[in-house]
């Protein structure tokens, strides 16, 4: 068991001996008349505040809400001690009856979050506890009990300061009327806290808010009624009226404090709820890229299958059948005509000669042998070579990489320098290639005019898919006529 | 192949590959043919037969703009006058499945066996 409630477990013993103790005291008085009614109160109220605020004490720990609770419950005992017919304890009880109001009005203000929040809520409590505390206390100091018409039995007051008659008669006229303010105030208070509260807060404060208003209602009709001394009958309706509301106010705290757990719970949970949703609905929109990027890959195989097939049939397929007819002809040309045949046959090397050479740059398309035989140096080098436009190569790594790596990043700067040299009107491009932090970093620039957009060029949009499949990232920048800059991040490693 | 008349040697060649033009026409011509004209693509094809008006055309299947198929059939619909007209690829006969039969065409060359004498044997 904790400290915490081991300390808690030995006042909720107190709060019981406490009650307990009041009950001889109150059906001992010789001076209180409603005697059952003042045990059924204190020890309702009592007990009541003190167990349920230990309880809401344990169960929320931070909250001012507990401890508030169960200081009412201890100094609602107090009611008990000053039906006492000893002297100390009567003025114990005297100085004390009144505090737990003071505190009440703390408490109704600051539900459910124990905080005092604004001005006004500290000049309200501020208030209840200047008239039920310190002002309580001159009172008391200042008033002989045997000169009250309703007191004539009560003990001698041990602390009295007599010859204020006058100012004590003040203080409780500034207490009746600064007490009801102060009430008043808290219900103002506690009623708006209600109305600008959201759904799940409303549903803690509601108990509150009916058993408290209707609560500090009667309070302030006993208290101006009391002032005009009453007929008992009168009074002790009113009096078990306040036992009742009383005897409920802890239990509509606890269900409140309660409620607001349960509140804070629907809270979090819809919270969860919303980034659940916020997640499923990022994941489903990964799945779809992921989707779309595989369905493009796939046309991207079937398009270049197309692509070389069509580069096939038109290049080296057309070459070699003109070499077949030349071929032909020079062979029926051979005898009667032998000098056209020598022609026939130079032209059919030369056909021969560029179909070979269509050939060589086709199987360098779908995969450069210089890339696998001498890696990215030497091909990115020679990619540099035949570009039409200057190319400078800044930096590439010497080392290998993953041959899918390699690949990836050879696609890229081939990709990226056919654009210079097809749309850039670049006088000049730069490639670096440099492995840093586990990953490859190329970069293509060029001092083109610029406005390349990657969403039009499947080109671009092919190597995006390529480098994403290696769980690399590909950008473009490329500002009207500020040059382009391709740029990959590949992860190698 | 329902176009049976006889031809004489005046030829268009229509084909989108220059080196092959290139080729066939001198092929045509060591073969005795007059090669009144070359067209790169069907439309121009068609207007070069309305222009020139050959005996034969030397029509490859796969042009950028129309199918030589089609091509075929647009020059069949002149009726009289129509040249006759072969068909040639560098694909297999097989790859165009029974097109070359239903087309109102003399016959069909891959581009590999064209020769002056594979072009009079179908066209007389």
């Amino acid at each position: 068991m904790s400290g915490l409630r081991r300390a808690l477990l030995a006042l909720a013993v107190l709060a019981f001996l406490c009650g307990a103790a009041t009950v001889p005291i109150i059906l001992g008085s010789n001076h209180e008349d409603s005697r059952g009614l003042l045990v059924a109160l204190t020890l309702s109220t009592g007990w009541g505040f003190a167990f349920t605020g230990l309880y809401a004490w344990a169960r929320r720990p931070d909250s001012k809400i507990g401890p508030l609770m169960t200081a009412i419950g201890f100094t609602f005992f107090c009611q008990g001690f000053a039906a006492a017919n000893n002297p100390v304890l009567f003025a114990i009880g005297t100085v004390g009856s009144t505090l737990p109001y003071g505190i009440l009005i703390h408490l109704l203000v600051s539900f459910p979050s124990g905080r005092l929040e604004g001005q006004r809520a500290k000049l309200t409590v501020g208030l209840g506890y200047l008239v039920t505390g310190p002002l309580q206390l001159i009172w008391a100091v200042l008033t002989d009990p045997g000169t009250k018409s309703d007191c004539t039995n009560c003990p001698e007051n041990p602390v009295l300061v007599s010859g204020y008659e006058g100012v004590a008669e003040a203080i409780v006229v500034f207490q009746v009327v600064a007490g009801i303010a102060a009430i008043l105030l808290g219900l103002w208070i506690l009623v708006s806290n209600w109305r600008q509260s959201p759904a799940s807060e409303r549903r803690a404060l509601t108990p509150v808010v009916v058993t408290g208003g209707i609560a500090f209602a009667i309070l302030v009709v006993q208290l101006i009624l009391v002032q005009f001394g009453l007929p008992t009958a009168v009074k002790d309706v009113i009096y078990a009226a306040v036992v009742t509301i009383f005897a409920c106010l802890p239990f509509a705290f606890l269900i409140g404090l309660l409620r607001s757990r349960l509140g804070h719970a629907e809270e979090v949970s819809t919270a969860l709820s919303a980034e659940n949703a916020e997640l499923t609905a990022e994941l489903e929109a990964k799945v779809a890229e992921l989707r779309a990027s595989r369905h493009r890959i796939v046309e991207a195989g079937y398009a270049e299958r197309r692509r070389v097939e069509r580069d096939l049939h038109d290049g080296a397929q057309q070459r070699l059948m003109a070499l077949t007819m030349n071929l032909r002809l020079a062979r029926d040309k051979v005898d009667a005509e032998p000098a056209m045949a020598a022609e026939l046959l130079d032209e059919a090397l030369v056909e021969l000669g560029e179909a070979t050479a269509e050939l060589r740059e086709l199987a360098r398309g779908i995969h450069p042998v210089v890339l696998s035989d001498r890696g990215l140096q030497a091909a990115i080098g020679g990619l540099a070579e035949r570009s039409p436009v200057p190319v400078e190569v800044l930096e590439t790594p010497a080392e290998r990489l993953p041959a899918p790596v390699e690949s990836a990043t050879y696609f890229v700067v081939a990709e990226a320098l056919t654009n210079v040299a097809r749309y850039a009107e670049a006088s000049g491009a730069t490639v670096r290639v440099a492995r840093r932090n586990g990953a490859v970093e190329v970069e293509i620039r060029d001092d083109g005019i610029g406005g390349a957009d990657p969403a039009t060029g499947t080109g671009l949009r092919g190597l995006e898919d390529r480098v994403a499949a290696l769980d690399g990232e590909l950008s473009v920048e490329s500002p009207a006529g500020a040059g382009t800059r391709v740029e990959a991040r590949i992860p190698c490693g | 192949m329902e176009d049976n008349r006889p031809v004489s040697k005046s030829v268009l060649i229509v084909d989108d590959h220059p080196s092959f033009r290139a080729s066939a026409r001198r092929m045509l011509e060591a073969s005795g043919y007059a090669v009144v004209g070359e067209a790169a693509d069907g439309e121009a094809a068609i207007a070069a037969v309305g222009a020139l008006a050959p005996d034969l055309v030397l029509l490859d299947v796969q042009l950028p703009d129309l199918s030589g198929f089609e091509v075929a059939s647009r020059l069949a619909a002149l009726g009289d006058g129509r040249p006759a007209v072969v068909l040639t690829s560098s694909r297999d006969r097989a790859e165009y499945g029974g097109e070359v039969e239903d087309s109102p065409v003399r016959g069909f060359i891959p581009k590999a066996e064209l020769s002056g004498s594979r072009l009079a044997e179908l066209t007389g």
